[in-house]
């Protein structure tokens, strides 16, 4: 047996430790600790229900799109307005559609794409390509430079890096070329919200302006490139990287259930109607059942925080105030973690027997749930990536690391599609004279709003409650407390803690395969 | 630092850079077998500038900006002008390795920049490899040839730092100033949220060029790129002298780009180069989209909301020792005295430097050099 500790996971959003134990080649137990702690929940209670997304948007700087979105939509729920105008709604879409066209090439590339693809290696290969061979120089001059460098002091030669060099090579062009492209997808969120990240226009109740004509026809200039380069890039390399590792669909599977509360808003405005619909599947049954956000259940047994805060009520009931920290588990000797061992709380929802089970979220489960209600565009894509991993028609196969990773890319591809469609509607309302953009509701109100739509990473719902043009109380149920709850208080490890279980790892001084399985929930 | 076969010099072999560095040793009267000194002394004359680049209490938000420049763009800066021993976000290494590249980074005198905040409450609330923050930034502050706090969370505490500020959080400086740290600390902030990618370069280059730090207002931040408000470099400002403003989102004075100070804009006291260097390779920034929040300035969570009022306790001339410039209200228009008359009234009924938050003006009126909106040097970060 050997304990494993990774303390920085790196190439993430956020801190976190993984600890595994590793017994005959293959993860055995696992447990997930995230290492950072703020206290959102705490310190927005009180603020104006108008502002809360200014704040909300900062819990995740690389998501704060969706946490802005859902962060206005609760309160404006809690205020009185329940639907937005139609322009709104565009213009949110809009503002999603940058953040997953960029979010996923920023993921697949920059975060992920270092577990497969060997960059010294790259200098290793034969081309006579020009644009190559200086990529080949630049790379030589950075790894030879004597000095540490983002590629030092990594395991390259591990033999989980299987590509030959020219195909390293070729990968690490796209490496570098994707840096460029999230940049455009940013660039189209800036010229409509200000900035990315932390964007600028959100408001309570819809947005504050429209974009100007000019402004949606440099976003739909910037987009068609986002969606080139997601077409004829990212999923040829996604294909590639399958093809090349045909093990990384025979681990990494999961809880098995899965939850989206749906993303990407039709014009009813109902999370039916949605591109991805909500739903939840459970024990890998490729079956949906409807799902509802006040059914979450949060246990903190495992958490740095009493015991009795969770007990498996809801966000509303919950909160982070009654914190027990005193140190984190040991990562020299033997101890494994046991008791309270992470900031992130465990989430739950209940399965159709009424037991509280663990639910993977992200890509993966929204691309699956989609499937699942037939919808045309998200059927074609995965059908094309179930043909060419030799996988047809066994959308089973998704369930696992290969899943986790092409899912991402699907969705990019569906979500750049309808991109231009949205911004096309909104340059044919401004043209007939339709600008209503914003509802003033109710500061003085006495309610509460609950809105659930995933971020990239996966199910997020913000949860509020006013009165006298204050919160009185905030919740927020991110795809961490999901993907990397600890475990509840029936000792069930978290998804990410199931998934890791039978991950094999060659070396346990040099756990590769234990990051690829931890990167493909985008942690 | 790892062993190589390859040349510091673009194009050459390593083999071909020690034959040219023979020739060079001819060349300046030493024989060949002083190749092996020109060549150290050429490496060492090639190096980069060593940047090791740490996340404490932060939402990777100014990272996520730093990779939206285009000026240079991240592969220019990463890979060809710095070398990034680390940085959690980009890096390839992870574990113990990644800490070996903290080291390491270190060992080769690295530039330290740090995005953010410290918890000082309950330490463990962040943690990396088993250390806190606030242990690591004692441990590594002196070994840095300096230490620039990039974004709102490492120079003040940012949004984590909102009352009650559960955790304690707090900005680098503030910090290390504080009981047990290292008196006198010099850290360079570069305040916004996110922190901008442009106002790093900016600094990195003063500091390499010119071989000592910028001139720093009392909050630690250049004043080369905080010595303006947004509202004096603001594409809305004609709107405000001419008395027109947005009344309410979506109205037709949003549709024609009026004036945002209606609906809370924060322009009037907030000091930062947004409206030179903007957003996302410059294609647009804030004042653009919706009202500035005021991120650059120290305590904005607390001070300066709810964001979606005007700003509060605005000092005006004649009051304070302001200049009418400072918050932008113009001369002989009728508008402006008019939105000047009414902040007058916010002063008249003390809630201005008598019984408003701190903050905004020193206790003695003035404002800091090229800070309005400023307040105490001891700070901690909204820990009120």
């Amino acid at each position: 047996m050997a304990k494993v500790v990774i303390d920085p996971i790196t190439r993430i959003e956020g801190h976190l430790r993984i600890t595994c134990e590793v017994e005959n080649g293959k993860v055995k137990d696992a447990w997930n600790t995230c290492t950072l702690f703020r206290g959102f929940e705490i310190f927005m209670e009180g603020v104006d229900p108008r502002d809360t997304w200014h704040y909300a948007q900062r819990i995740c700087g690389v998501c704060p799109n969706p946490h802005a979105l859902n962060s206005a939509t609760a309160a404006e729920r809690a205020m009185g307005v329940a639907k937005v105008p139609d322009n709104a709604r565009l213009v949110r879409n809009m503002l999603d559609a940058t953040q997953i066209g960029y979010d996923s090439i920023l993921w697949f590339y920059i975060l992920n794409a270092f577990d497969y693809v060997n960059v010294p290696n790259a200098a290793n290969a034969k081309t006579a390509d020009p644009q190559l061979r200086a990529i080949q120089e630049q790379l030589k001059a950075v790894l030879g430079s004597g000095q540490t460098n983002l590629f030092s002091n990594h395991y390259w030669d591990h033999p989980g890096y299987v590509l030959p060099a020219e195909v390293d090579l070729v990968l690490t062009s796209h490496y570098l070329a994707s840096i460029e492209a999230q940049q455009w997808a940013n660039q189209a969120c800036a010229v409509i919200a200000g900035k990315f990240p932390m964007i600028m226009n959100m408001a309570a109740g819809g947005v504050t302006q429209l974009p100007s004509v000019e402004d949606i026809v440099y976003y739909k200039d910037m987009m068609s490139r986002v969606k080139e380069f997601t077409d004829t890039v990212m999923w040829p390399d996604l294909l590639a990287v399958a093809a090349a590792f045909p093990e990384l669909a025979t681990f990494g599977v999961g809880v098995g259930n899965h939850l989206t509360w749906g993303l990407l808003d039709g014009e009813s405005q109902e999370p039916g109607d949605r591109v991805f619909p909500p739903g939840a599947i459970f024990a890998k049954t490729l079956k949906t059942e409807p799902v509802d956000p006040s059914k979450i259940a949060l246990y903190t047994k495992h958490s740095f925080y009493a015991d009795s805060m969770g007990g498996g009520r809801g966000p509303f009931e919950v909160g982070q105030a009654e914190i027990e920290f005193s140190d984190y588990p040991p990562i020299e000797g033997d101890e494994l973690p046991s008791g309270k061992y992470d900031w992130t709380r465990a989430a739950r929802y209940p399965s159709p027997s009424g037991t509280d089970v663990p639910m993977e979220v992200g890509p993966l489960s929204e691309v699956l749930v989609a499937y699942l209600a037939k919808k045309p565009e998200v059927v074609a894509y995965v059908d094309e990536a179930l043909a060419a991993v030799g996988a047809p028609g066994k959308p089973e196969v998704l369930l696992s690391n290969l899943g986790r990773v092409a899912a991402r890319v699907i969705k990019a591809r569906v979500n750049c599609d309808y991109a231009l469609t949205w911004a096309d509607e909104l340059l044919a309302n401004l043209k007939a004279g339709d600008t209503e953009c914003f509802i003033e509701g109710d500061l003085n109100a006495t309610g509460e709003g609950v809105s659930g739509y995933d971020a990239p990473r996966g199910a997020l719902s913000h949860h509020v409650r006013i009165a006298d043009g204050k919160v009185t109380k905030y919740a927020a149920v991110p795809a961490s407390n999901w993907n990397l709850a600890p475990r509840d208080d029936d000792g069930v490890r978290g998804p990410v803690e199931e998934a890791l279980i039978g991950t094999p790892v060659v070396d346990p001084t040099k756990p590769l395969e234990i990051l690829r399985t931890v990167h493909t929930f985008d942690p | 630092m790892h062993e190589s076969n390859d040349s510091p010099v673009r194009g050459l072999s390593r083999r071909d850079f020690l034959a040219y560095c023979g020739s060079l040793a001819v060349l300046i009267g030493l024989s060949e077998t002083g190749a092996p000194r020109v060549a150290a002394a050429l490496e060492e004359a090639l190096k980069k500038p060593v940047l090791v680049w740490s996340d404490f209490q932060e939402c990777l938000g100014c990272t996520i900006a730093l990779l939206q420049s285009t000026a240079p763009t991240p592969a220019q800066l990463l890979l060809q002008q710095l070398s990034v021993a680390y940085n959690e976000a980009a890096m390839a290494a992870a574990g113990f390795q990644a800490e070996k590249s903290f080291d390491d980074g270190f060992a080769e005198g690295a530039y330290w920049v740090i995005e953010g905040s410290i918890a000082s409450d309950i330490e463990g609330a962040i943690a990396i490899a088993g250390k806190t923050a606030a242990e690591i930034t004692k441990e590594r502050y002196s070994q840095a040839k300096a230490v620039i706090a990039i974004g709102s969370c490492a120079c003040f505490g940012n949004v984590q730092a909102r009352v009650p500020n559960p955790t304690g959080a707090m900005g680098v400086r503030d910090w290390l100033r504080g009981p047990g740290g290292v008196p006198g600390a010099t850290v360079i902030n570069l305040p916004r949220c996110p922190g901008h990618g442009e106002d790093l370069v900016a600094t990195l280059t003063y500091v390499l060029v010119n071989g000592s730090l910028p001139e720093l207002d009392s909050y630690g931040r250049p004043l080369f790129l905080y010595g303006k408000t947004i509202h004096e470099t603001c594409e809305r400002r004609a709107h405000f002298e001419a008395g027109q403003f947005v009344e309410r989102f979506g109205d037709e004075g949003a549709a024609k780009r009026w004036c945002l100070y209606k609906v809370g804009c924060k322009g009037p006291v907030t000091y930062a180069s947004c409206g030179i260097n903007r957003w996302n390779g410059r294609v647009s920034w804030c004042v653009h989209a919706g009202p500035c929040t005021g991120c650059s300035e120290a305590n904005f969570w607390n001070d300066l909301t709810p964001l979606a009022e005007p700003v509060p306790n605005v000092p005006v001339p004649g009051l304070g020792g302001l200049t009418a410039e400072q918050i932008g209200v113009g001369i002989g228009v009728a508008t402006a005295a008019g939105l000047g008359a009414h902040l007058i009234g916010q002063v008249a009924t003390g809630r201005l430097g008598k019984g408003g938050p701190p903050g905004l003006v020193h206790e003695n009126g003035s404002a800091a050099p090229g800070a309005a909106a400023a307040q105490g040097e001891t700070t901690k970060g909204g820990d009120a």
